[in-house]
């Protein structure tokens, strides 16, 4: 009997200290695991915050979507009043259930019934249900049809549309089935836009239902911030179509136009083509990238006035300075013409820029070092990204002046042996027209959050590249090329003053590995003498007409042209200076300081 | 009885009768009882209302009328009645095992009767047995005698071929349960030690043979080793076994609350309302709540085992101790396997745990008890 009495007592005396271990000392360890067990988590999707030009238009914006998926094993028992499948019944009951579906989903009958039928737990029959959809679903009562909300899958993803489709596609970007970014200012910007996902935890049973003597937490979605872009919407629109019909005109590769507030760096339009309808990216063929940011190509004679511009602010030629232009220039083992034959020429520098020779361009770059030259070309914005951020956005290639081979240190002074992107190139443009000041461009207008509060992105930095004088000397050469006598009098605009260069380069195929047609452009700004907006019009490979002149002169006469009146510019109601392009031959050749081709040897 | 001088007085008599019960036991197993009621509520109440509450209520009214019956047959009518009690436990037992049984998570243990309510012979055999070994104890014990030889060997016979018939459904627990009651209700006959021990080692060969036989399934096997090894089956039993801890840990030194336990309430734990009512109360009363339900059982035993001390006759001394280890072990062995001690063998805790047959069962042994306690108070000088 006392023997039984210890063994009891010794079971009982292991029972308890089992029970103060479970319950004492390790019961929050426990605990925590059982509410592990318990915690369901479910998403809250946030809606991502839109994007607007400047004048307010939505270019991208998202709606609440549900994902509607089904769970098979339960759907057979639709109106049969059983708890489980059942061979005799379950074939009608989904039946009743895909007919219920069917014109809700705005599916086929009969495929859907296919997709209903089988022991899959989870079927996605729907990914962009509306709210209003997904709530006649619900109410039909079918068992087995919920509304996805796991977190973290690709679920539930807000529908992004863009109200003015194909006009700002490769600009705005777009976002993937997913709802990642998938370029442009949606990538740019993903941080801001992509706002913070909410979710609510809360216990749930061994069989999902909720525990109501838990609570539950909850984290509110935070909605993305909208972004507000510099572009206007209209002029977007504007240059986005002319420059399409002008691509299908000249059956070009590919085209850019950018449009740019000249004093302040803004982007007003960034039109880019190929481009595609963002609202059925899984169909787009186009080109998904921005051009005017991602093509870099050889500017051509649009490169010129910086050479020019480079000489004057080194005060190694005025506008005046005579050039003697000779038909041909040996330059090391090539020989240099100009683009319609011609016999020697004694023109002033500005005849230089506005005959666009490019052998009157080597003989001013001479009178800089190459190192010089290279340092210009960099102020001016060359070789560097334009600070943008945009995704996919290239630098451009400059190669060092060191590196330059010996006919590169001719062809860089008219636009060949470099490369740019067409922001670039506008920019280049831009700082002469804010008088010698280059500023960075700006995409970025203003961010607003789900509170209102606006944030104003600051003001791009401006940094002088020349001299206000020599700025507006160079503008007014500029304006010559407008002018009857110049390469492009189809990019005047009645009443107001233009200045602009003409591009003819050719094209660098990597395809080919060498030269393959031509890239056209035009590069200007206007009001001349108080310049507003810059455009550069670049085409590449136009196989019908390929003059800059000819081809993206009109394009830039309709978008400035548009651009002056969308943003209310008046005109000046000045008059262009008289240039002086040409000099008396015998006068050029007594003057000391005439540019000439000097005989091999002789120096300089 | 007919010299009770208060034969004239009714009022009073009636009142002598209810005095002379064991009401310390009574109320006590009610308390059980009631409390058993409100823990099974608690697991079932959110998937089925208060049906299981009503049916473990029922079932204790049932219980507590059964006890009050066999109270009422009487000490002396009761030795007569044993082996036919226990006659009749065998032939359920065997019955079980014809196409009469229902097999239930791989043991053939239920009979199913009319309207979904079932019956599980191994209860009723529990009480079979003490009463026919009681019966075959008495006379040597209240004559001062150590059983006979020609007893020990009927008493041997008495409990293996139970414990045989058991173990082929196979019913562990129940087999354990037999095995240890006879082993105290031997050794309480004064017999010599050897056939004390032998009874046990008999029943743990037949059971170890039973279990290497190949009789008990995969999901058997696992289930009763499942406690030396959780990973062994970690989706069904392990599962089980991870559960009831959870929800025991859960209850802390103050527990969740009554209704307010999140395993319980959240249905995680398979079984809870029968074999893992332990879990519930662990969880929602807590530590505190645990040791108070257990010293309530405690009291109930120690009290069957103080009738059957204080009982002046061999039979009564007999009840006692059987009910009282019949109830010990399977309080033992439920909780247990409740905290992961003992392998799942799938007995319910006494009172507490929902389910008909046991209920029945343990209500019948203290009534047995009861009877023997109001044997003793009526006739103070026997023996």
């Amino acid at each position: 009997m006392r023997t039984l009495l210890i063994a009891v007592a010794f079971v009982l005396s292991i029972f308890a200290a089992q029970l103060v271990r479970i319950q004492g000392f390790d019961a929050s360890a426990v605990a925590a695991e059982a509410r592990k067990q318990r915690t369901a988590t479910v998403a809250i999707p946030a809606l991502r915050g839109q994007i607007l030009s400047s004048d307010g238009v939505v270019l991208a914006a998202s709606q609440e979507r549900i994902t509607v998926v089904a769970d098979l094993t339960a759907i057979c028992t639709y109106q049969t009043k059983k708890n489980k499948c059942d061979d005799a019944s379950s074939g009608e009951a989904v039946g009743k259930a895909a007919a219920a579906l069917a014109p809700l989903l705005g599916q086929d009958e009969a495929k859907l019934r296919e997709n209903l039928t089988g022991t899959a737990r989870y079927r996605i029959l729907e990914r962009q249900a509306t709210p209003l959809t997904w709530r006649k679903i619900a109410d039909l009562r079918i068992p087995g049809i919920y509304k996805d909300q796991t977190p973290g899958a690709d679920v539930s993803v807000p529908q992004r549309t863009y109200p003015t489709g194909p006009a700002a596609a490769s600009l705005v970007g777009f976002v993937t089935n997913d709802g990642k970014a998938g370029g442009g200012v949606e990538q740019l910007m993903d941080a801001t836009l992509q706002g913070t996902v909410g979710q609510v935890e809360y216990e749930t049973s061994a069989t999902g239902e909720v525990i109501p003597a838990a609570g539950q937490t909850r984290k509110e979605a935070v909605n993305g911030t909208d972004v507000r872009l510099t572009i206007n919407s209209g002029l977007q629109w504007y240059a986005q179509n002319a420059l399409a019909q002008k691509m299908e005109q000249t059956n070009a590769l590919s085209g850019t136009v950018v449009a740019m507030n000249a004093k302040t760096g803004d982007l007003l339009a960034v039109a880019s083509y190929p481009t595609y309808d963002p609202n059925d990216i899984g169909r787009a063929n186009g080109s998904l990238t921005n051009k005017a940011f991602g093509e870099v190509f050889e500017p051509g004679s649009t490169a010129k006035l910086m050479t020019i511009a480079a000489a004057m602010q080194d005060g190694t030629v005025t506008p005046d300075t005579p050039v003697i232009v000779p038909p041909t220039l040996p330059r090391y083992d090539q020989v240099f013409n100009d683009s319609h034959a011609h016999p020697t020429e004694y023109r002033t520098v500005t005849g230089v820029l506005a005959e666009s020779s490019n052998i009157g361009t080597v003989l001013v770059s001479e009178t800089l070092t190459p190192k010089r030259l290279e340092e210009y070309f960099r102020k001016f914005g060359l070789g560097t990204k334009s600070g943008t951020g945009f995704p996919g956005e290239s630098a451009g290639l400059l190669t060092k002046s060191e590196d330059w081979s010996g006919t590169q240190r001719a062809t860089v002074a008219f636009g060949q042996g470099l490369s740019v992107t067409a922001i670039q190139a506008a920019g280049v443009f831009q700082t002469i027209a804010n008088n010698g000041v280059r500023v960075e461009p700006r995409l970025i207008e203003s961010t607003t959050d789900k509170d209102g509060t606006v944030k104003q992105t600051p003001a791009s930095k401006g940094s002088r590249v020349v001299d206000e004088k020599v700025a507006k000397q160079v503008s007014e050469m500029l304006e010559g090329v407008v002018s009857p006598n110049g390469t492009a009098p189809q990019a005047q605009i009645a009443g107001y003053r233009v200045a602009g260069k003409t591009g003819t380069a050719d094209r660098y195929d990597p395809t080919v590995g060498g030269y393959s047609g031509k890239t056209a452009s035009f590069i200007g700004y206007a009001p001349a003498d108080d310049p507003q907006i810059v455009v550069a019009v670049i085409l590449q490979r136009p196989t019908n007409g390929y003059f800059g002149g000819s081809t993206a002169g009109p394009v830039f006469h309709d978008v400035m042209t548009y651009a002056l009146q969308e943003l209310k510019i008046p005109p000046t109601g000045t008059a262009a200076p008289q240039l002086v392009l040409d000099v008396e031959p015998s006068a050029a050749e007594a003057d000391p300081t005439t540019l000439r081709n000097k005989p091999k040897g002789s120096g300089g | 009885m007919s010299s009770d001088p208060l034969h004239d007085r009714p009022g009073l008599s009636r009142l002598r009768a209810v005095a002379g019960h064991d009401l310390a036991l009574l109320v006590a197993t009610g308390g059980v009882c009631l409390v058993g009621a409100l823990l099974v509520w608690s697991a079932t109440h959110r998937t089925a209302g208060t049906a299981y509450l009503v049916r473990h209520l029922l079932n204790t009214a049932i219980g507590f009328a059964l006890a009050m019956a066999v109270t009422r047959i009487g000490r002396q009518r009761l030795r007569f009645a044993g082996p036919f009690v226990y006659a009749a436990g065998l032939a359920g037992l065997v019955a079980v095992l014809t196409p009469l049984g229902a097999t239930i998570n791989g043991s053939r243990s239920w009979i199913p009767l009319a309207a979904g309510f079932t019956l599980q012979p191994s209860e009723f055999a529990k009480v079979g047995i003490v009463l026919a070994l009681a019966g075959l104890f008495a006379d040597r014990l209240d004559r001062r005698l150590p059983p006979s030889s020609r007893d020990l060997v009927l008493a041997w016979v008495l409990v293996l071929v139970p414990v045989g018939l058991v173990m082929l459904q196979p019913d562990l627990g129940s087999a354990i349960v037999l095995i240890a009651l006879a082993f105290v209700l031997i050794a309480v006959a004064g017999a010599p030690w050897p056939w004390v021990v032998g009874v046990v080692g008999l029943g743990v060969g037949g059971v170890v043979a039973v279990l290497r036989s190949g009789v008990l399934s995969g999901y058997q096997q696992d289930r009763l080793l499942v406690f030396l090894d959780p990973e062994r089956d970690p989706l069904g039993a392990g599962y089980q076994l991870a559960q009831v801890r959870l929800a025991i840990g859960s209850g802390g030194w103050w527990g969740e609350g009554f209704m307010q336990g999140r395993q319980t309430q959240g249905g995680f734990v398979p079984y809870q309302l029968n074999d893992f009512i332990f879990s519930t109360a662990a969880e929602e009363l807590g530590f505190v709540g645990t040791v108070g339900l257990l010293g309530l059982l405690g009291f109930v035993v120690l009290r069957i085992l103080l009738v059957g001390v204080r009982s002046r006759d061999g039979f009564g001394r007999f009840i006692g101790a059987g009910v009282g280890a019949w109830f010990a072990v399977q309080i033992f062995q439920n909780v247990g396997m409740n905290l992961g001690l003992m392998p799942v063998t799938g007995l319910p805790l006494p009172f507490v745990s929902y389910g008909g047959s046991s209920m029945f069962a343990a209500w019948l042994g203290v009534g047995l008890v009861n009877a023997a306690y109001v044997a003793r108070s009526r006739d103070p000088h026997l023996t």
